[in-house]
């Protein structure tokens, strides 16, 4: 049988390498910026651990939320920690709208760009969910 | 439940899920309930740690060539819209039966991982005009004997709809369902188990997503319990990949088929007296 991965060449940019890179990037982004966060928090009251809760919101809520609040109200811990969730929720996400235009763009693969293009329909549609 | 807890309880938890190559939620909702959590609060937060382990070692596995990203990408607009369908269950089911669910979902893995115990893969030898026109086929390196493996999908349209049915399972319980899902990509589909694994596991990441909406537009997602929970979960994942290379893969199996029949039987019993 052929085997039409092998036969790929691999070169320096690929699918594979989008998606490795946009996933590791994402959650180790997002595990820095919960660290972050927590340890701020130690070091400013003493305590490990953050008390605080989200109200009912979507996600697109809380991420223009988080941004507003940074550019007026600046850093704290607990904005550390909700930009790191923000990031670890927007991973998949970004790997699915990558890979769509992967599809479209540079494999020109018009098939996996309508599945792709569906799936991040749903997903924007989720984020906006209430 | 105090930070220092919860943190080693999510240690502990994706450690012995990446042991066994799972996902730490079918560890750690039963940990948290036992501690004393509301069951859908830990189903939340599990799914949201999900995201950060699935993509995590879907990083990795997708850089070794072993994922196969069309196949992947096919599959995750059933799991997808199955997550939203579960996650919108658990808000209105009662937590008992959600107790009741778990626990047979407990028990399922350990048979799958029972009636799998002598796997032995064979390339389909025919390829139906659905997989075909999807191409879902592919080669990956096997590493132990240098061989460059090839194989081809099967029964696609058999399998998206079955897939479906593990989103819901992922959306309803907060668990990755990873056992269904190669379970479904094995038998269905007739995928060899390496690529049925690491594609599952990148499948994970979106379904979680779509879960997750829901319950963070619920109230359900609670920072200050997320932060110990996803640390936890990922740097017990780390370490328990690492241990997994060196422990026979017998001693694995054996070991989790023992523990996912003792954590199946403590949550059912505790389904039985109201939770």
């Amino acid at each position: 049988m052929e085997s039409p991965a092998a036969a790929r060449p691999r070169t320096s940019f690929d699918m594979d390498t989008l998606v490795g890179t946009v996933l590791s990037t994402g959650v180790i982004a997002s595990v820095a910026l919960l660290s972050i966060g927590i340890v701020w928090q130690w070091i400013a009251i003493g305590k490990l651990g953050l008390d605080y809760t989200l109200p009912r919101i979507n996600v697109v809520r809380f991420i223009s939320g988080e941004v507003l609040g940074m550019l007026h109200e600046g850093f704290g811990p607990t904005r550390f920690v909700n930009l790191g969730i923000i990031v670890l929720m927007l991973t998949p996400y970004l790997r699915v709208l990558l890979s769509m235009f992967y599809f479209i763009l540079v494999a020109r693969n018009y098939k996996y760009a309508t599945i792709t293009a569906f799936v991040c329909t749903v997903l924007t549609f989720t984020l906006f969910l209430r | 439940m105090s930070f220092q807890l919860l943190l080693l309880i999510s240690v502990a938890a994706g450690f012995i899920g990446a042991m066994g190559g799972m996902g730490g939620g079918i560890v750690l909702i039963p940990a948290l309930t036992f501690f004393g959590m509301d069951i859908k609060h830990a189903i939340a937060l599990s799914l949201l740690s999900v995201i950060a382990t699935s993509s995590g070692s879907a990083a990795a596995y997708v850089r070794d060539r072993l994922t196969n990203l069309k196949l992947g990408m096919f599959l995750e607009m059933f799991t997808m819209l199955g997550a939203l369908t579960g996650a919108w269950l658990t808000l209105s089911i009662r937590p008992q039966a959600l107790f009741f669910l778990l626990g047979g979902v407990l028990f399922s893995s350990a048979a799958v991982l029972w009636a799998r115990r002598r796997e032995e893969w064979r390339p389909a030898d025919r390829q139906d005009a659905l997989s075909k026109w999807l191409e879902l086929e592919g080669a990956y390196p096997e590493h132990v004997t240098g061989e460059t493996v090839a194989y081809r999908a099967r029964r696609s349209y058999l399998g998206g709809p079955l897939m479906f049915l593990a989103g819901v399972v992922a959306g309803l319980l907060g668990i990755g369902a990873g056992a269904l899902k190669v379970l479904i990509h094995d038998l269905v589909m007739g995928l060899p188990p390496k690529v049925s694994t690491t594609t599952s596991n990148l499948i994970i990441g979106v379904t979680a997503l779509s879960g997750t909406s829901v319950y963070l537009a619920n109230g359900l997602i609670d920072p200050g319990l997320a932060v110990p929970v996803i640390l936890g979960v990922v740097g017990g994942a780390f370490l328990g990949t690492r241990v997994l290379v060196r422990l026979p893969d017998r001693a694995v199996r054996m070991f989790f088929f023992c523990l996912l029949l003792l954590l199946g039987t403590e949550i059912l019993i505790r389904g039985l007296r109201g939770a």
